[in-house]
């Protein structure tokens, strides 16, 4: 019985996450082959232990992404009781288009898996949990960060096919990234500054996580009613928008009740304030007592660093 | 938290599929275009512009009227229409009662084919803006004794006179102008661009302030004879509008009253004092529950007077009833609400006082809830006690 | 020519999501609508319509509640509606053979549905439909335009938004973009009501839904959030930012 993992690749080399697909492999016992689209990251494949055979699939058609070539040069290549591939935007769309070809139902954005095959994933953008049984074989999609990785060690077998799969997909050109910021009704991620910020001006340091992580900037309705340069776009609370992201960072908010309304619906809150006493602290998920002074050049260092890896 | 319409009877299961998607195209219009900007048009006294061209894109105004352009839709779907446009804000439903009720209405039913032709459609879409002019300075509820004339005058009409409180009035195509001719209420249809007429803002407002309310002026104010309205004489004309406009607001009363109620009830059920939510203290549950069935009974009132618009049976003071009632329980509810909020009450982060305010215009325009009252009295006895003469 | 759009009913995003009996309590919805990405895809297939490209053929695959969805879609400009009526829990592929039965008999060279649906984000249906229907794929589109047979659209690609193009036929799905969804008004609500729905079974279609190789065994709500954790002092950022990726899973 033979697992194959569809490797991901980021600026050439295997991407962490296909570490943690191949490590949720090893734990279902499996012989594992992982094939690597365009060849990127085979060698580090090879290493994963688990891995018992790369094939490195190498071509035209992998220079931009093309996710039906992609899939028929692939489909033949790929094979075996359960097809993993990690559950990023383009890691579902390829394994969705495999399994069909393949005849084979495909379950997405796993969380826990268990042989049988039993699958955890959420549902109604986690709000529920739904756990499904699925009959082999099948394709499943992992979510990142779930599964332990597999450790290095290993030393498989690389083989290497080339195909010339002819592709449907022109790429004219790449855009920039919208330089304007994020509205706060639209983000997954924000990062809003009340009075405890001290001035106006201060908020360039929110600025600058929030590029770091893609999000948008808000702010109290006591920064907004305080400071003209504040303005009421940016506010975050009854009036102002209600906004549901999967990460609130409130930096210098005291948390009274018209905010709250605005952002306790968050996945997840992280308050900071130098007062202990706070009432943001009683629905931070992650509460740092400290001034913005010294906490926010720190944060900006670490995830820094974690979001590079 | 999502808006959740009080309705605790299950109206909506009375509803047809076409009522209840005019119904949800309105709420999610209020939802999106009206409610994030509310209360900065409140602040700054203006009724934007773009809400006039959505309204009109939405096809909702003249919402009973058939023909000419006009959606002919059922007197229940223009209720629900004025029910979510003043759960947004009483000023923006006053727009379209004004245009629909007052001003197309009268064009509709007491004009000449040509005169329909001419108006109604450009109305139907926002294009063209209509108010309505019976209110004088000195004649509120005694409309019959106004003094704005009109002079025959050969090969024209020569109006004088004043009106005021006039919603619409200065951004206005047309108005539809009640005035006597020979001693004989007429109604006459202005446009803003005639000789001696005038219509300027009336400013200092504490309520409806996004809405234009104006006063309507004529300094030997000529216009062409194919302006008079040939269908009605007498107080009918103005009255069978002023019917319409009630009814609209019986439902649009219910729609500000539940968006007190929702306010209060989200606040009660976040704010702790004494380490409890203030939504299980007594007093507070007491004040929601009476709400709850304020809010049911105007509904009744409401639905029920809609089905007898819809099949002919209704009589005016019928709609008296509803709308006496329901603007006096939406007060009551916006009071009782902005109670319930504390200090947070009386700020605009909570609609509660802007209802609030605007239900004091509500509650005394289209009749007061005192004239209501009598037409009441009038209809159980018999006896009318308008005035001290027989 | 013409556009088939997929349109998925799903209990409105801002509905709170119940559980008994280990199902999400169905009973419990007030409110159901269009899944919110597939309105961007109903946008876009009208915009194309408007364009000359064809009609737009609304297609869902529901309980007998989703024909509302079709009377929506037409009251914004769908031009034909199908309605596969079926009850039951469906596996990718199972949906995705009715799916493609229903398209390939509206004769649609376009496909347009949303990346992912509102209740299951899984996101398969559009690249799993590319594949068996042989058409070519964009993914996440925020906007697509037409002109001389060729497809232009822009995309998020594996190194961020650019510009393809493509020949029908092709399968696009959409995320959010920036075109405005458009409003329905009152005449085409009145329109809609008119229209006739087409409704059909999956066995006319030839697909038996009695079997499904994913069976959904149990639905729980999400394990009750820990409570807050504080920390002192600014030497504890790093500690917190790593509890942000491995507990929260949020960056």
């Amino acid at each position: 019985m033979v697992t194959t993992v569809i490797s991901e690749s980021s600026n050439g080399s295997l991407h962490p996450v296909s570490a943690q697909i191949v490590g949720a492999a090893a734990s279902l016992g499996e012989a594992i082959t992982v094939v690597c689209p365009g060849g990127f990251g085979s060698s580090e494949a090879a290493q994963l232990s688990g891995v018992t055979k790369v094939i490195s699939v190498e071509g035209g058609c992998f220079e931009t992404y093309d996710c039906l070539a992609w899939s028929k040069a692939l489909s033949p290549l790929v094979d075996g009781t359960l097809i993993l591939s990690s559950s990023s935007a383009i890691g579902r769309e390829l394994i969705a288009s495999i399994a069909a070809a393949k005849g084979i139902p495909v379950v997405q954005d796993v969380t826990g898996l268990t042989s049988g095959f039993s699958a955890t994933r959420s549902i109604f953008s986690g709000k529920a949990i739904e756990e499904v049984s699925i009959s082999a074989p099948c394709a499943i999609s992992l979510r990142a960060n779930s599964f332990e990785p597999a450790g290095s060690g290993g030393s498989a077998e690389i083989t290497t096919i080339d195909v010339s799969q002819e592709v449907s997909v022109a790429v004219k050109k790449a855009l920039m990234k919208a330089s304007e910021r994020l509205d706060v009704s639209e983000a997954d991620i924000i990062i809003s500054g009340g009075r405890g910020m001290g001035d106006p001006a201060n908020f360039s340091n929110l600025n600058e996580i929030a590029d770091l992580l893609g999000a948008a900037v808000g702010a109290s309705r006591a920064a907004v009613d305080t400071w003209d340069d504040i303005p009421h776009s940016m506010q975050v609370g009854q009036t102002g928008k209600t906004v549901t992201p999967s990460l609130y960072i409130a930096v210098g908010i005291s948390g009274a009740i018209q905010h709250l309304a605005g952002m306790r619906s968050s996945k997840f809150i992280l308050a900071i304030n130098k007062d202990p006493e706070a009432p943001i602290f009683g629905v931070a998920d992650y509460g740092i007592v400290s001034t913005w002074e010294e906490a926010l050049p720190p944060l900006k260092e670490h995830l820094s660093e974690l979001l590079s890896n | 938290m999502a808006y959740e319409a009080l309705d605790f009877y299950d109206i909506d299961s009375l509803l047809t599929e076409e009522e209840r998607m005019v119904r949800d195209m309105v709420r999610d219009w209020v939802e999106e275009r009206v409610l994030p900007n509310i209360e900065d048009a409140c602040r700054d006294g203006v009724f934007p512009d773009e809400w006039r061209a959505e309204i009109g894109e939405m096809g909702i105004l003249g919402a009973p009227l058939k023909g000419y352009g006009c959606p002919g839709l059922s007197y229940i779907a223009y209720g629900l229409i004025c029910q979510e446009l003043e759960r947004g804000d009483s000023g923006v439903r006053s727009f379209a009662s004004v245009q629909g009720s007052l001003a197309m209405y009268p064009i509709w039913d007491f004009g000449s084919e040509d005169q329909k032709e001419k108006y109604l459609p450009g109305m139907a879409k926002g294009d063209l803006v209509g108010c309505f002019g019976l209110t004088e300075p000195d004649y509120g509820s005694n409309p019959g004794d106004m003094i704005t004339r009109a002079e025959d005058k050969g090969d024209h009409f020569l109006l004088n006179g004043a009106k005021m409180w006039i919603t619409n009035g200065t951004i206005a195509d047309l108005a539809v102008v009640w005035a006597k001719l020979d001693g004989d209420i007429r109604g006459f249809i202005v446009e803003k661009d005639d000789e001696g007429f005038s219509a300027p803002e009336m400013k200092g407002k504490h309520s409806l302030k996004a809405s234009v309310t104006s006063e309507l002026v004529f300094q030997d104010c000529k216009i062409p004879k194919d302006r008079l309205l040939p269908g009605v004489r007498g107080l009918r004309g103005p009255f069978s509008c002023l019917n319409n406009a009630r009814y609209g607001i019986s439902w649009g009363a219910v729609g500000a009253a539940q968006s007190c109620f929702n306010s209060a009830r989200e606040y009660a059920l976040s704010r702790i004092q004494f380490g409890h939510p203030i939504a299980s203290f007594q007093l507070v549950q007491n004040k929601l529950s009476w709400m709850l069935r304020e809010i049911t009974k105007g509904q009744l009132l409401a639905y029920h007077i809609g089905n007898k618009k819809d099949d002919g049976s209704w009589i005016p003071e019928q709609i008296s009833l509803a709308k006496m009632n329901n603007v006096d329980m939406a007060l009551e509810i916006a009071r009782m609400s902005r109670d319930i909020h504390g200090a947070n009450g009386i700020l605009d982060e909570y609609p509660v006082m802007r209802h609030m305010a605007n239900l004091e215009s509500v509650k005394t325009y289209e009749g007061t809830h005192d004239i209501h009252n009598l037409i009441l009295g009038r209809h159980i006895t018999g006896i009318q006690s308008f005035t001290r003469e027989p | 020519m013409g556009v088939a759009v997929l349109l998925k009913q799903v209990p409105d995003t801002t509905s709170k999501i119940s559980i008994s009996g280990e199902r999400v309590d169905e009973s419990s919805v007030t409110k159901w609508s269009i899944s919110p990405y597939d309105e961007y895809a109903l946008e876009n297939a009208i915009k194309l319509k408007e364009g000359g490209y064809g009609d737009v053929v609304a297609i869902t695959c529901g309980p007998p509640r989703a024909s509302k969805c079709l009377t929506e879609a037409a009251a914004v400009g769908a031009d034909r509606l199908i309605h596969i009526v079926t009850d039951s829990s469906l596996d990718s592929i199972q949906i995705q053979s009715i799916l493609s039965a229903a398209v390939k008999e509206s004769e649609c060279e376009i496909v347009m549905c949303g990346k992912q649906a509102a209740d299951t984000n899984s996101g398969s249906t559009g690249p799993g439909l590319s594949s068996s229907l042989g058409y070519s794929f964009v993914g996440a589109a925020t906007r697509v335009s037409m002109e001389g047979g060729i497809v232009s659209a822009t995309r998020l690609g594996p190194s961020g938004p650019e510009e393809v193009e493509v020949r029908v036929p092709c399968v696009f799905t959409f995320d959010k973009g920036d075109s405005e969804l458009r409003r329905p008004n009152v005449r085409g609500i009145m329109m809609a009501k008119k229209k006739q729905i087409d409704t059909l079974t999956p066995e006319d279609l030839g697909v038996d839904t009695s079997i499904s190789k994913v069976i959904i065994e149990s639905h729980s709500s999400p394990p009750e959030k820990q409570p807050g954790q504080k920390f002192v002092g600014s030497e504890s950022v790093p500690e917190v930012v790593n509890k942000l990726r491995e507990e929260a899973n949020v960056i």
